[in-house]
């Protein structure tokens, strides 16, 4: 018994190596890339040896790119904060709007309702573009193109179906009869709703933020046709490094480092609330 | 009893790391013999279905050895045990008919068509779902899909049948006849069973001996009798026995020749020191402190000894509960034909030395029983 | 306060739960719901309390109709099967929420909450989420949940369905106390005859899509309206026998086991009808051959089962018949036996309708049908 067990943890243990080394070796290829000039980037053959430099990230937040062909003006932190702002605005609106919206669905069966839930989770379905066009055309018409509330707006094609669908669920699994008692001891509808309804799909509300804010942040198409330069997010912003004297991959390496930490702080973050989001089974115990 | 048909060994089971994780199972020693019905009971958490779960082997034995027929099992996958399982959760496969459901095993041992359908009607009838035997498991009742669970397992040949709380979806009427014809099916065909429940009704009825469990640990193994008559510690006294066991801290002494048993709250039971065999008396007296057990049936009411005041009299159409409060806490009594003692009346109560139970009050074992008082 | 029903009707798609349901409960009175599971008794309970709405029919708390009333304006407790207590407040905040909803003062809110868990010995676990508390806990917190706010009318939902067997009867027993305590009016729900008969002023069996019979547990026991509801109430469960009535020479008679067993002498009417005599297995007793209305039967299988001794035996005539006695008395356990039946105990059925016939002289004093 204890020999399979001690085989069965070696095993274990090298399969779990693999897949980590197999996942998170572009992120840390990346991170190394990020601290190289493009010489020692793009030498053959590669190797992990190189005398690191800090030049990428001075270029990134003093906004001067040097190049072979002189000196660019790069707005990266500008669109870093962009990005930020774009996104946290847009699930914050999302929320606003879906959270209420989702306790709809789960909890009044009207008529029609399941049709518009999924409708709306259609909206999911189409191809960004084939929306972006007629839009593109009617935002510019009531001068919402170029806008962050424009922008903020159609981001919610993608925050809001997603917080809707996730947070349904989660109030579905509260048992009906635990908002029944809250209200039966003398507490109004609202009431029954902040107090017992959202405590308890708050682990369901805070996972379902965060994908949208992941969502969001990587958003490219909408922002490229939508945005101009002082509006665009970083996903669009990268394109600046494809420059005319040739790709400039340490300065988008440390561009991806800097654009993937807000997320990835905000998922470590979060972590805890997804787990207990796991365990909310409790409730119906 | 004769042959033995399943022996536990020492068995243990951890959840986690053996030695270090959960201690669900500990050292449970049992023997069952060819064509006996044993009870596991307790209530949930007790390690009853772990203990069955090991038998089928759908649960790692964590330490110990099964014997099953002969063989030794516990390292043996499921399907080469020889065992029958119902399952508590039914588990009937939801694409195929409730006949296919329960002839499944049959089948598979192809068995002639003729043979088949025989052997099914027959258990369908005893657990009357003859007439669901053509739906399918998605559109009958929880109540049914356990019973054809039930008669998919009792209908196949094995050595051991295990049956996980087979009747929990069911409606009382209904469970107290199946009882009985289950009983009989298995008893007729010379099976041997253990029933998992937490029920102590299904366990007096159906089983030859009962298994009594809790924390984990084999509190008592004996007949329903024995149980009832004598049992092993207080927790098994206060769990088995509906309503449950009446028990007292007491303080003995011997004055004279008279043995005083004081209760809490100035009460004090005296008795002749001969209504009690020497060597209980001396371990009571020992003791100093002990714990006294009587059954509710037990006490009655007399115009002599302790008072007590009624705190609530309930008729049951056969039965009358009464509760008492009495020396800081509450007595039970039953009697069998309708009480009429108004609530608030004082009464009086007659505890006969032949009906204590005496148990030790740190270790809960019990010391003696009854009619071995004298 | 008192509470009525009147004809409430209630179907969910098309599968009709209840069908013109009236009922009338008086101030201070513990009513049970008795029936089996689907009987439609919670949907009654969540129609009082508010949280649905009934298709037809009117609910009147104290002479006022409720309808369109929330259920937050009811003044009712209610305590829920699986409990239903707030998993992420701790005992104490979750008895006090019928206090917060009134904005009660912290110390009167304090000291009502101490005092709710005294009386039902959970003081000790107040600080306690749902989670860290044992079934019996959990089950006093929801009770204590629904008496805290001191509602007249309790709503109590099998709350001793999820609770194990020991606790249960200690609950039974201490039950009617509590609730007297409160002077609340109590509709109470349970699967459990002996729940129903301990704790109910009067019974209300619910089968089909209504109320079958309503009572006293004195009216349900000993005169029930049909088989099935005789079936419902005792255990070991009631012996249904087919037979005939015939005038003998002592008066109204049946056979069994080929011999002459005297009935209530009001049964003269049902003379020569087919009809099933209901005796109760506590009302046969063994007695010796000769004794008058003897039988013979054979001893098939002897258990216990809560402190009495259980015998099933077979008739002459093969029909299986339960016969109880105390545990500890003595008895047959094997063989031949003769057992004769308490005539005054026993029931007549009328066999193609299942109802009770009320033997003549008794329906003309006024007994219960």
């Amino acid at each position: 018994m204890e020999h399979t067990s001690t085989l069965e943890k070696i095993l274990r243990g090298t399969a779990i190596t693999l897949v980590i080394l197999f996942f998170m070796f572009p992120i840390f290829w990346i991170f190394l890339m990020s601290f190289q000039t493009n010489e020692t980037i793009l030498r053959v053959p590669p190797s992990i040896v190189f005398e690191p430099t800090l030049s990428n990230y001075t270029a990134l937040i003093t906004g001067k790119l040097d190049t072979a062909a002189g000196t660019l003006e790069i707005s990266f932190m500008k669109n870093l904060w962009n990005s930020l702002f774009l996104s946290t605005a847009s699930v914050a609106v999302g929320l606003v709007l879906g959270v209420p919206a989702a306790y709809a669905f789960a909890r009044l069966k009207f008529r029609g309702s399941e049709d518009i839930a999924f409708t709306l989770l259609s909206f999911r379905f189409a191809p960004p573009l084939l929306v972006l066009l007629p839009l593109t055309i009617y935002f510019q018409q009531i001068g919402l193109a170029d806008t962050y509330i424009g922008l903020i707006w159609v981001y919610q094609l993608i925050v809001l179906p997603l917080i809707l669908w996730i947070v349904r669920g989660y109030f579905e699994d509260i048992p009906a009869d635990v908002e029944y008692a809250y209200r039966i001891a003398g507490h109004s509808w609202g009431a029954t709703f902040r107090k017992i309804a959202l405590p308890l799909a708050g682990p369901g509300i805070a996972a379902a933020g965060l994908l949208a804010f992941i969502f969001a942040w990587n958003n490219f198409i909408f922002a490229l046709v939508l945005a101009s330069a002082d509006k665009q997010p970083v996903t669009v912003g990268a394109l600046a490094f494809v420059t005319a004297s040739g790709i400039q991959y340490g300065q988008v390496a440390a561009g991806i480092v800097l654009s993937i930490l807000p997320t990835f702080a905000l998922a470590l973050y979060a972590q805890r609330y997804l787990v207990e989001g796991l365990s909310l089974g409790a409730v119906k115990g | 009893m004769s042959e033995t048909m399943l022996r536990l060994e020492n068995v243990d089971k951890f959840y986690g790391a053996v030695g270090k994780g959960v201690h669900a199972v500990r050292n449970i020693n049992m023997d069952v013999a060819r064509g006996e019905i044993i009870a596991l009971l307790g209530s949930s958490g007790c390690g009853k279905t772990s203990t069955l779960r090991m038998i089928a082997g759908f649960e790692e034995t964590s330490r110990g050895k099964i014997h099953l027929a002969g063989r030794e099992v516990h390292r043996l996958p499921p399907v080469k045990r020889h065992v029958a399982m119902a399952f508590e959760g039914y588990s009937l496969y939801p694409t195929v008919n409730v006949r296919d459901n329960i002839a499944f095993a049959l089948k598979a041992a192809r068995l002639p068509q003729a043979d088949v359908d025989a052997r099914v009607n027959e258990v369908a009838e005893m657990l009357e779902i003859g007439d669901i035997l053509g739906r399918m498991p998605g559109s009958i009742s929880g109540g049914q899909q356990q019973r054809a669970s039930l008669a998919r397992a009792l209908i196949r040949d094995a050595d051991l049948y295990l049956l996980d709380e087979p009747m929990g979806q069911l409606e009382p009427q209904l469970r107290t006849l199946l009882r009985g014809r289950i009983k009989h099916y298995i008893k007729q065909r010379g099976l041997t069973a253990i029933l998992v429940t937490h029920d102590q009704t299904e366990a007096n009825a159906l089983a030859d001996r009962i298994a009594v469990m809790e924390g984990g640990v084999l509190q008592q193994y004996g007949s329903p009798a024995e149980i009832k008559e004598r049992p092993a510690n207080l927790f098994t006294g206060t769990f088995v026995g509906e309503p449950p066991m009446n028990v007292f801290p007491v303080t003995g002494s011997v004055v004279g020749d008279q043995l005083h048993l004081d209760l809490e709250g100035g009460l004090d039971l005296v008795y002749p020191q001969s209504a009690f065999a020497p060597q209980v008396r001396e371990a009571i007296v020992k003791r100093g402190r002990v714990v006294l057990g009587v059954r509710p049936y037990a006490v009655r009411r007399s115009g002599e000894g302790p008072a007590a005041r009624v705190l609530a009299n309930q008729w049951l159409g056969d039965q009358s509960h009464i509760a008492a409060a009495f020396a800081n806490g509450t007595l039970v009594l039953v009697e069998h034909d309708r009480a009429n003692v108004d609530i608030g009346a004082e009464i009086r109560v007659a505890l006969d030395p032949a009906d204590l139970h005496v148990f030790d009050p740190e270790s809960g074992k019990a010391i003696a029983h009854g009619a071995e008082l004298a | 306060m008192s509470l009525q029903l009147i004809d409430i009707v209630k179907s969910f798609k098309d599968d009709v739960v209840l069908d013109g349901v009236s009922l009338e409960v008086a101030s201070g009175e513990t009513l049970v719901l008795f029936g089996p599971s689907g009987a439609g008794k919670t949907v009654l309970l969540r129609l009082i309390a508010g949280v649905i709405e009934p298709d037809e029919g009117s609910i009147l708390i104290n002479g006022e109709n409720m309808d369109g009333v929330e259920p937050e304006d009811r003044g009712i407790g209610m305590a829920f099967q699986n409990f239903a207590l707030f998993p992420h407040m701790d005992a104490r905040a979750n008895i006090a929420s019928p206090l917060t909803a009134r904005r009660e003062s912290q110390t009167g809110m304090k000291r009502r909450v101490e005092e709710v868990a005294k009386l039902l010995k959970i003081d000790h676990v107040l600080h306690h989420k749902p989670k860290e508390l044992s079934n019996g806990q959990k089950q006093r917190t929801a009770l204590g949940r629904a008496l805290a706010g001191e509602p007249k009318i309790l709503l109590l939902d099998d709350p001793l369905r999820n609770v194990d067997a020991k606790l249960r009867f200690e609950m039974r027993l201490e039950l009617p106390r509590l609730l007297k305590d409160q002077q609340a009016t109590v509709i109470y729900v349970t699967q459990d005859y002996k729940e129903a008969m301990a704790l109910g002023h009067r019974i209300a069996v619910m089968s089909g899509q209504g109320i079958a019979q309503i009572g006293t547990p004195e009216d349900i026991y000993l005169a029930p309206q049909n088989t099935a509801i005789a079936r419902l109430f005792g255990d070991p469960v009631i012996n249904l026998l087919d037979v005939v009535p015939e005038r003998g020479a002592e008066g109204v008679q049946v056979r069994l086991s080929g011999t002459p067993v005297p009935l209530h002498q009001g049964h003269a009417a049902s003379i020569g009808h087919d009809c099933v005599l209901g005796v109760r297995p506590e009302a046969i007793r063994f007695v010796d051959a000769d004794a008058p209305g003897s039988f013979p039967v054979t001893i098939e299988a002897e258990t216990p089962l809560n402190e009495k001794t259980v015998t099933l035996a077979i008739t002459e005539k093969k029909r299986e018949i339960l016969i109880s006695r105390p545990s500890g008395t003595p008895g047959p356990d094997r063989g031949q036996a003769h057992v004769a039946i308490d005539a005054g105990a026993a029931l007549l059925f009328d066999r193609a309708t299942g109802n009770r016939i009320a033997p003549a002289s008794a329906a003309a004093k006024g007994e219960p049908a």
